[in-house]
């Protein structure tokens, strides 16, 4: 029934179940709209699974992931969460950092250690982040609780409460966006980092540079969702011609994720606005977890169970975001409605 | 004092850079084939001839083209999202 959705690839030179490329584009949209992440730890496990050539799966995903991302930036741009100066920054620091790790894993295989070392690293990353993310989520109005608490103390003293410590090296610089003014140092070695760990894992660094920018810069999170889609934007530009050049790119597959991913972008940007800053955290946190079991199912050679893990979590996560987007926006409708009854009498 | 010291401490980190290896590390090799033409038509003869003959212009076609369609896709949603009510403007951040 589905072989009437099937399309010639005429550089995989093979058909192909357009659906199945538009479904996949689309749930990578909502997600990358959503946590501002590109979704290539989605996208290549889910074409592995449907029999995608290859050759041509990180090419064509890093292609789609380029035009998704202008979709999802511009929107977030207009709803003020992205911080282009921060953007700008992180994208030096992560390309030097980018290289830096590469040429640690080329050492690393050299000595026959690469694959393991690599693999353990990205699991202890993504396990770790996740569960603090958990409990950052889970402690927060403890923590929120005991900082007003400090703050009236200092009040009734006459003193001003005291500062959160920071590492202030000049040159300060000051993000008018995100709020903050931060060491010109601090932000140039968090991205360094980041972008160190995307090189060393060979991944693309969004979910890596979310949550950096949420606790070790500072802003708050869906300015972090926002400016990490602006970085994701050069690196799948980038990624889009060099993969190109080298004819791994299978361009109908590619436009045909396209369209499911802009449509897909655009539900998750807009998602943002319903929720708050901690549920985007935990639900972010939830997405991690799954995908670090996804990992560990692969390092211990389930690669079958680990794809559809990996593609059951982002459908779900996805189901999630649209039913919250939803009842978000009945809910501002319904608020719209009940104020235009009170103007009216 | 404080103004030398500053200077001083920004010489020292900006050596750290001039310390790193560019890598010249190239995450995938090109692939070596040909499309073969024949039974192709319209947009996929043309991409594949673009693609056999020219590989610069094929990147440059593919990167131009994801941009100007996911531009034209998000137009079109926009405006589908605004007509039944779900436009989006500037927010507050609520943490």
């Amino acid at each position: 029934m589905f072989d009437i959705f099937n399309v010639y690839m005429p550089i995989a030179e093979m058909q192909f179940n357009a659906l199945i490329l538009v479904a996949i584009g689309f749930s990578v949209g909502v997600l990358g709209g959503f946590f501002g992440v590109g979704g290539a730890w989605v996208v290549t496990p889910a074409l592995n699974i449907f029999g995608f050539p290859m050759a041509y799966a990180i090419g064509t995903d890093l292609a789609h992931i380029f035009g998704k991302s202008i979709v999802a930036t511009a929107k977030h741009r207009k709803m003020g969460n992205v911080d282009m100066k921060l953007g700008f920054l992180s994208i030096v620091g992560s390309v030097i950092g980018v290289e830096i790790g590469a040429q640690n894993v080329m050492w690393l295989t050299k000595l026959g250690l690469a694959g393991p070392i690599v693999r353990y690293t990205y699991m202890f990353l993504l396990f770790g982040l996740g569960i603090y993310m958990l409990y950052d989520y889970a402690t927060k109005d403890k923590r929120a609780a005991a900082q007003a608490a400090k703050a009236a103390a200092a009040a009734r003293a006459g003193v001003a409460p005291p500062a959160r410590k920071s590492w202030n090296i000049p040159p300060m610089i000051h993000f008018p966006a995100s709020g903050i003014t931060i060491s010109f140092w601090t932000v140039t070695g968090v991205f360094l980092f980041t972008g160190w760990l995307s090189g060393f894992l060979g991944v693309g660094g969004g979910f890596i540079r979310m949550p950096a920018l949420i606790y070790l810069i500072g802003c708050p999170t869906a300015i972090a969702v926002g400016t990490d889609l602006f970085s994701v934007l050069f690196s799948g530009a980038y990624g889009c011609f060099t993969y190109g050049i080298k004819g791994r790119v299978e361009i109908v597959a590619a436009i045909l994720m396209l369209i499911g991913a802009s449509i897909g972008a655009q539900i998750g940007v807009t998602a943002v606005k319903y929720i708050r800053g901690y549920g985007i955290r935990l639900l972010f946190a939830i997405m991690i977890i799954l995908a670090g079991s996804s990992v560990a199912l692969k390092q211990f050679g389930f690669n079958t169970s680990a794809a559809w893990v990996v593609m059951c979590a982002a459908l779900g996560m996805c189901l999630v975001i649209m039913i919250k987007l939803y009842n978000g926006f009945k809910k501002e409708q319904a608020g719209k409605a009940a104020y235009a009854v009170k103007e009216g009498t | 004092m404080k103004r030398l010291s500053v200077i001083f401490l920004n010489f020292l980190l900006l050596s750290v850079p001039g310390t790193l290896v560019w890598a010249a590390a190239e995450k995938a090799e090109a692939l070596e084939k040909k499309v073969n033409l024949a039974n192709l038509s319209g947009i996929n003869y043309l991409f594949a001839k673009w693609y056999n003959e020219n590989m610069w212009l094929y990147a440059i076609i593919v990167t131009v083209l994801m941009g100007g369609v996911g531009m034209l896709i998000a137009l079109v949603t926009d405006v589908i999202l605004k007509m039944i009510g779900m436009e989006v403007s500037k927010i507050e951040h609520h943490e």
